[in-house]
């Protein structure tokens, strides 16, 4: 049986507060090879905005490969932050606490970078003000509201600004932390951004109703981002593409791929941060138990998708699965992708053992999204090849060095902006691991002791 | 693209002509003058082998070959595609931009100048009518003046897909009724080169035009009409004398 | 065990709970009978009913539409309730424990859903020339035989739960009332259980397997009954998520269903210390979530089918939507909806006995309207002619068929046999959980928690 180690406020505050307060040097090498990555990426940005965007492999027919995989799997990624905060902080779910923050953070990071990626792949992305912002009265022209790509980007902000608002929300309390901890001019920008924050009951109480709304007017948000990128697709009328499953399909894979970016996330923090008082093998346990419902409603969906998509026996809908399953080396992709997010992780974490094991979840939570983005990937460029019996311009992609280069860009691009923030403000909101400390209890059943909790009604 | 002129009034246009094109493909010799044609109308960039190797040659209207049954009972077939003109277009509600939409007279029509390049109409253009500048086209020196000046050069990062030669439409109907346009008095490029007259071109507001006769021809049918497109091209099947 | 939250919690014993079971289990009273002879007549007007469609054949298959509506309501609502169980279990809810047996006892209807089956099963149309997921297997094997041998399958899990999960209970009952036929049934269903340890853990893990694999079995069933009596009856049906959106409203049916039978039990039953506010309350955000995706599926299909535009399936927006079923269509969107979502965003709503209850009533209605449009409108398709395979595109639009009065008799029987069934197995097995709820209590404590006192429930990891 185990027992929940308590901590002091005091020793909270000072672990929480280490990286905050003390600058380590494999930060400052962290943060500039990252940066140096994040640089070669904008680089390549400017050199495809300077010659066009024939550096890509993209061709007739194959419009869209590696910035709208890229553009959904980071919006997959995002997902993670309001399916841990917002669905565990409503359903009060104690082990949420320690990974609030971070997964809301990431949602943050990894929503810039999806949001990057439709920008760089416009064809003139110099005048891509006339499709984000509605307000032209020059051109006498508005968007035009029937378009998918006009409910990505109001989706998408809007996902942002919440979850920026959700991040600060849940802030404010720590800032205070730091304000006082702090001197000089840091002292003053923290005072500021701290609003003033004393802890008094009714600051605590509006804080607690503003965490607690944001999560439920969230959760729609949430729900609808995917599912407008999913519409993006299913709209279309592109063979595999055109089907309705596609929106909670999108939205439960997203869950899976972002739930399993918080599980690496947890555990490298964990390492660089030496968190091993706030982080541990039960909470990393419950996301796995989690992951595994959700790849299994996954699962379900796919195979929904499969099944139906050959429902009509059409044979351009076929001839895209065929392309997809059968035919390498996108079959030799399709593989990976069903090992890695699903037949690979999926039974191991039916162990209790490698569900407790910081190693394990490690890397079968980085395999599962190496697997989404191929999945994406699949779902986008096999469908628009089109190798079907009365199409007739078949080409194939092939990414380019300077589309491998903005990807990698936009991995090192969110952990550079983590790492700058993990600077600034703590990685473990300190409030709630002190809300969950005054919280817990045990009951004695028999002669063991099971953790307990004080439910708020 | 031509100066808009403004027309009298959208209604009036909208009801009087519907462009539409034949083609007859047991006339189609596959001889591609219309591609040619088409290249040098409308100011389509030269494709060089390496537009071809890498997959981004322009061609408006295109000569494709597909094979029909199976080896050895196997007939090669070519069928010229061009933009479709669907009536339903799956290109036009896709486009955040306006920069593709429906005109009052029939025409799928690209608007170069509010294109952002999402190239979300070409990904959803079943019959694979839409080329996107991947770079910046450029002409040889000797051809720079074979330009023809009623047409937009396009410049990089923007879709575009044939007009049905609009220039042409818009110079032959300017300040005219549609009474005082006779059958047939201009054509598309495509249209006009054609040796053996197998693309018709024409009005089908005109009962009496020639492409409205043909729409009820027993060898009539859309390509794709699975999908609801509703092409405003017509084509008309080839029928084999020899053999079945 | 309602919970005050100024006053001390009281916390009662093990025993207290169990001898009030097992009196409320023990007392047959006059109200009982009288409710279950009306069933029993309504079931038996249903068999009226059903003998009369019978009488016509099975060459009209839109005589079947209601038959196979009523089929599927009940196989959606009724049988998806030991879902909320077997879910509640593995996510360790510790407010499930009075509610769960209830579920549970409500999988004996699958006995007469499974005999329903196989006319609705007679009903369908050859498979050859027409599309289905059982590509091309013969046609006995696989509707029939397939189709029996899930849902046997899934009734047959079910039945292992009820029974599983009811032996310590039975165990009781056996030594209660030893004398009585009830006792005596008692004696044989609890297979000497004697509550040692090795039982007690065969019991555990057996409701975690069986109820992970009802889980996974079930969304099975209801992706055949979606494609085998709705899809494929349907040109140009592609609708990928038509079995979730199915599975979807079959769970908020049976949240509903609980709900309904929470409020009966607590009203006429006196079970008012078990099915208290909490469980209320708890069961009310579920059905808020379920409500909320019903509409997110729904929508999800419409979208598509609206944009693509393709000839099949404007035609089926006509059918289905527009036009022959519009007023089923608005009368489940009301019912399934609009109305949770109007009442159960409020929490005062949410946390009450009437609010949950009154939606859920909706609910259930909405269901079996939604239920109507999904299978009478395609058993309405008219076969293509003899020998032709069937089109992609419905050839022209079928009218909106109302009820016949065989069909209202069929529809009215149906679900009274079910709940007739729900109250007879009530009587064999207790419809709380003696020992669910007593294992509950010893999880409990009460503390005091800064001003007040608050109960404290322990949750293993």
């Amino acid at each position: 049986m185990y027992y929940r180690r308590t901590l002091t406020e005091a020793q909270i505050n000072q672990q929480l507060l280490g990286t905050v307060l003390t600058t380590p040097l494999w930060w400052i090498v962290l943060v500039s090879l990252l940066g140096i990555v994040v640089a070669g990426a904008v680089g390549a940005v400017g050199w495809m905005i300077n010659q066009g965007l024939g550096v890509t492999g993209l061709r007739q027919p194959v419009f869209w490969g590696f910035f709208i995989t890229n553009f959904i799997f980071w919006v997959g990624i995002s997902h993670a932050g309001v399916m841990i905060s917002a669905i565990l902080r409503l359903s009060q779910a104690e082990w949420r606490r320690p990974m609030v923050r971070a997964a809301e953070t990431m949602t943050v990071f990894a929503l810039m970078a999806s949001l990057a990626m439709p920008l760089v792949h416009a064809g003139r992305p110099w005048r891509i003000f006339y499709w984000v912002f509605p307000y032209d009265w020059a051109r006498g022209i508005w968007p035009d509201v029937r378009s998918p790509l006009v409910w990505d980007p109001i989706a998408i902000t809007t996902y942002l600004t919440s979850s920026m608002l959700f991040v600060y929300t849940a802030l404010i309390p720590d800032l205070a932390i730091i304000r006082d901890r702090s001197t000089g001019w840091r002292r003053s920008v923290y005072g500021a951004l701290s609003l003033g924050w004393h802890g008094n009951p009714r600051q605590w109480k509006i804080q607690g109703f503003a965490g607690i709304l944001l999560s439920a007017l969230i959760l729609p948000v949430f729900v609808s981002v995917h599912s407008i990128v999913s519409w993006d697709f299913s709209v279309s009328l592109v063979p595999s593409w055109h089907v309705t499953i596609f929106a909670p399909y999108f939205v439960i894979g997203a869950v899976h791929s972002g739930v399993s970016a918080v599980v690496t996330l947890m555990i490298i923090m964990r390492k660089l941060y030496k968190l091993e008082n706030f982080i541990w093998e039960e909470h990393i346990d419950a996301l796995a138990r989690l992951l595994m419902v959700v790849a299994l409603a996954w699962m379900f969906l796919f195979w929904l998708d499969l099944v139906f998509a050959l429902w009509l026996r059409e044979e351009q809908e076929i001839t895209v699965w065929m392309l997809r399953m059968f035919e390498p080396p996108w079959s030799w992709l399709f593989f990976l992708f069903f090992m890695f997010s699903f037949v690979i992780p999926v039974p191991l974490w039916m162990f209790r053992r490698v569900r407790r094991s910081f190693t394990w979840m490690l890397w079968t939570s980085l395999l599962v999204n190496f697997g989404m983005f191929l999945e994406r990937f699949l779902i986008i460029v096999p469908a628009l090849m089109r190798k079907g019996p009365q199409t007739f311009t078949y080409a194939t992609y092939r990414p380019s060095p300077v589309e491998f280069t903005i990807i990698f860009g936009t991995i090192a691009l969110v952990c550079f902006l983590l790492l700058i923030f993990s600077k600034f403000f703590p990685l473990i909101p300190l409030w709630e691991e002190k809300e969950g400390q005054l919280l817990i209890d045990h009951v004695k059943v028999g002669n063991v002791y099971v953790p307990a909790l004080v439910k708020e009604h | 693209m031509a100066t808009q002129t403004k027309p009298q009034s959208a209604t009036d246009r909208s009801t009087a002509f519907k462009w539409s094109m034949v083609i007859d493909l047991d006339r189609c010799t596959g001889c591609e003058a219309c591609v040619v044609a088409c290249q040098s109308e409308n100011n389509v960039p030269i494709n060089e082998e390496s537009a071809f190797i890498e997959g981004r040659a322009f061609e408006w209207i295109r000569l494709e070959r597909y094979w029909e049954g199976e080896w050895p009972d196997i007939k090669a077939r070519f069928i010229p595609v061009l933009c479709q003109h669907c009536e339903n277009a799956p290109c036009e509600p896709v486009c955040p931009v306006y920069a593709t939409y429906h005109n009052n007279e029939g025409l799928n029509v690209q608007v170069y100048n509010r294109c952002v390049g999402t190239r979300y109409c070409g990904a959803n253009c079943p019959y694979h009518a839409r080329q996107f500048n991947f770079w910046e086209p450029v002409w040889p020196e000797d051809l720079r003046h074979q330009l023809n000046p009623d047409v937009t050069v396009r410049t990089r990062g923007v879709m575009e897909k044939c007009s049905m030669c609009i220039q042409r439409i818009r110079r032959a109907t300017r300040s005219k009724t549609p009474s005082d346009i006779p059958d047939g008095a201009f054509n598309p490029a495509c249209v006009q080169a054609c040796p053996t007259s197998a693309m018709t071109f024409g009005n089908l507001n005109n009962p009496e035009s020639k492409v409205s006769k043909l729409q009820n021809d027993e060898r009539r049918y859309h390509m794709f009409e699975h999908l609801g497109t509703a092409p405003t091209t017509l084509y008309l099947k080839q029928v084999d004398t020899h053999g079945a | 065990m309602a919970h005050e939250e100024h006053a001390i919690p009281q916390v009662p014993t093990h025993q207290e709970i169990a001898s009030d079971i097992m009196a409320r289990f023990q007392n047959v009273n006059q109200r009982y009978w009288s409710w279950v002879s009306l069933l029993a007549l309504l079931f038996v007007g249903g068999i009226v009913g059903f003998v009369m469609r019978l009488s016509d054949g099975f060459d009209d298959r839109s005589n079947w539409g209601y038959y196979t509506a009523t089929l599927s309501f009940l196989a959606s609502t009724f049988l998806a309730m030991p879902i909320i169980s077997a879910g509640l279990r593995l996510a360790k809810a510790n407010w499930r424990r009075p509610l769960t047996r209830l579920t549970e006892n409500m999988a004996i209807t699958g006995v007469l859903i499974w005999f329903m089956l196989i006319p609705a099963l007679i009903a369908l149309p050859p498979t050859e020339g027409r599309l289905s997921v059982w590509f091309d297997f013969p046609h006995w094997m696989a509707f029939r035989g397939g189709n029996l041998m899930v849902w046997g399958t899934v009734v047959l899990i079910g039945l292992f739960l009820l029974w599983l999960l009811a032996v310590p209970d039975l165990a009781a009952v056996r030594d209660h009332m030893p004398a009585s036929p009830r006792g005596k049934l008692a004696r044989v269903l609890s297979v000497g259980w004697t509550g040692n340890t090795r039982q007690w853990r065969v019991l555990h893990s057996g409701a975690l397997l069986f109820g992970a694999f009802y889980l996974l079995l079930y969304p099975t069933l209801q992706t055949l009954l979606q494609a085998d009596f709705q899809a494929g009856l349907l040109p140009g049906m592609k609708d990928a998520i038509a079995p979730a959106t199915a599975l979807i409203n079959a769970l908020q049916g049976a949240v509903g269903l609980t709900l309904v039978v929470m409020y009966v039990m607590r009203r006429f039953g006196g079970y008012e210390r078990y099915f208290g506010i909490d469980q209320f309350w708890a069961l009310s955000k579920p059905l808020l979530a379920f409500s909320l995706l019903w509409f997110y599926f729904w929508w999800g299909s419409f979208i598509t089918f609206w944009y693509g535009r393709q000839p099949g399936e404007s035609e089926l927006i006509r059918f289905m939507v527009l036009d022959s079923y519009r007023y089923p269509l608005m009368v489940s969107f009301m019912l399934n909806f609009i109305g949770p979502l109007v009442a159960l965003v409020w929490n005062p709503v949410r946390r009450s006995i009437w609010g949950p209850t009154i939606v859920g009533a909706g609910v259930l209605v909405g269901a079996l309207v939604n239920h109507i449009r999904w299978y009478v409108a395609p058993f309405s398709v008219p076969d293509p002619p003899a020998g032709e395979a069937w089109p992609h595109v419905l050839p022209e639009i079928p009218a909106g068929q109302l009820p016949g009065a065989a069909d209202a008799l069929i529809v009215v029987g149906g679900i009274a046999g079910a709940v007739l069934l729900f109250m007879l197995i009530n009587k064999i097995i207790p419809v709380v959980s003696m020992w669910e709820v007593g294992e509950g209590l010893r999880l409990v404590k009460v503390r005091r928690f800064l001003a007040r006192y608050a109960m404290v429930i322990a949750k293993s990891h």
